[in-house]
This record gives structure tokens, C-alpha cells and sequence, in this order.
């Protein structure tokens, strides 16, 4: 499957882009994506620890708009937001 | 009655007038209205200016869900709530948060106004870039982001 994983807040210093895709086996979880985005930091930013910890430490949101588990299933090729600790106002 | 929006200021001005307008009612009896602005320091550093982020959908449905939670709470009758968020780049003193509330009592309109600006701070994604003097711009560290389903 291919996720486009949509970066928000300090994850857009991941990528010049606004997003990062990665390919993933059939029925994985967010857990699953968000060990692939650790995979990525480890090979493009030498583990940098801030980053790691911004993962670690982050939600995700599937295509529907709705904040999603760790054991969530994604079933199809989608865009998944990545929401770091947030704080506005 | 309610209104919400993400203002992109690339686009558009975050203005008061239209909060003023939306409000307006002769059932209500007091007005609020909160308004947040880029201050000239954080942290002991000098800021020049904030990027905003927003995930827009997802703020604009806790915006909403901060409102109708708000009515079951208070029960207050006849309230009119303005809520806009800017999203991109904000100067010292530029107008990040507008959040406007109509009641028909003072009290009543400090209560639903707090609530709300309390609640969009725990959970509504909206992520600050600081801007310095002298410095390297950085992301603030944030809260994470409360997970409505795991406290239900």
C-alpha cells in the first residue's frame, strides 16, 4: 500500500515537501507507519533524538478526518496526517 | 449559532468588525471577545513574528465540537459564537485568534468564552513556528494532543 503521510507542525522539517510516502505490507497499523517514519529518520537525519521523540510523541488522523489508534488498520492506499503535539492560540 | 474558519492571511485579514456583526443580538445582554496576539518575547528570547499550521479540517470539527460541548455543559439559551484562526505568517502584534460570545449575562458569556479558549488549547492542531531576533526559527514543543475517545 501506498500511504501519502501528510507532515504538519515541526514534522514539516522532514521533508522539503509537505509530505512523505512510504510503502507498506497489506493490513498494516499506525504503529507499523509510525516505525517506518522512525526507519526514515534513522536513514536521512542519523536518528536525530528530537525527531524520533516528535514521532514518538505525535497522533495520527486518517483520510476521514478522524484521530486514529495505534492498532488501526489501514485497509487501502491513503493519506494519513501526522499530528505532532500541537499548541495554538 | 455559530460560526468558525481558518483564515489564511496569504489570502485574507482576520477582522473583529465581522465577529462584531456575527454577535450582534438584542437577546443577548454581554459580549466578549477574546483576541490573541504575537507577543515580543517567549522563553527569554526576542520574537519577531509566528507561522502559524493548521490542520485545517481537523480544526475546524474541534472548533465545532468544543461549541456543542459547551452548549450541553452550560445549557445557556440564545448564544452567538465567532470563532477564527489564523493560519501563516504573524507580526508583533498581529491577531492570531479571534473568539466572540453573545449571551444574554456576563457571567454566562466569561464562562463559555473561557471554556472555549481553554479547550483549543488542549486540543484543536494548530502548531506555532517562533520567529527571533538573532536566532533560528524554531517550532514551539506543544502539547500532546488529547485523544476526546480515550477519555470517554
Amino acid at each position: 500500500m501506498k500511504i501519502k503521510l501528510e507532515l504538519y507542525g515541526a514534522s514539516r522539517e522532514f521533508s522539503e515537501k509537505n509530505y512523505l510516502e512510504f510503502s507498506l505490507k497489506e493490513k498494516s497499523s499506525i504503529n507499523d507507519l509510525r516505525n517506518e517514519i522512525l526507519s526514515f529518520i534513522d536513514k536521512n537525519f542519523k536518528g536525530n533524538n528530537n525527531f524520533k521523540k516528535l514521532v514518538e510523541s505525535s497522533k495520527f488522523c486518517s483520510e476521514q478526518n478522524n484521530i486514529v489508534a495505534n492498532s488501526y488498520k489501514i485497509t487501502k492506499d491513503q493519506k494519513i496526517g501526522i499530528i505532532p503535539p500541537i499548541g495554538g492560540g | 449559532m455559530l460560526h468558525v474558519k481558518i483564515i489564511d492571511v496569504s489570502k485574507e485579514k482576520i477582522d473583529l468588525v465581522k465577529a462584531q456583526k456575527f454577535i450582534a443580538s438584542s437577546k443577548c445582554g454581554a459580549s466578549i471577545y477574546f483576541v490573541g496576539t504575537v507577543r515580543d518575547q517567549n522563553d527569554n528570547k526576542k520574537v519577531t513574528g509566528i507561522t502559524y499550521d493548521s490542520h485545517d479540517a481537523l480544526v475546524i470539527k474541534s472548533f465545532e465540537e468544543i461549541y456543542k460541548e459547551a452548549e450541553t455543559k452550560f445549557k445557556f439559551e440564545n448564544i452567538a459564537v465567532f470563532i477564527e484562526h489564523i493560519k501563516g505568517y504573524a507580526a508583533l502584534g498581529d491577531t492570531s485568534i479571534i473568539i466572540a460570545v453573545a449571551c444574554k449575562h456576563r457571567a454566562q458569556a466569561y464562562e463559555f468564552s473561557r471554556y472555549i479558549i481553554e479547550e483549543i488549547k488542549k486540543r484543536t492542531p494548530i502548531w506555532k513556528k517562533e520567529h527571533y531576533e538573532g536566532e533560528d526559527s524554531k517550532w514551539l514543543k506543544g502539547n500532546p494532543l488529547v485523544d476526546q475517545n480515550q477519555l470517554k
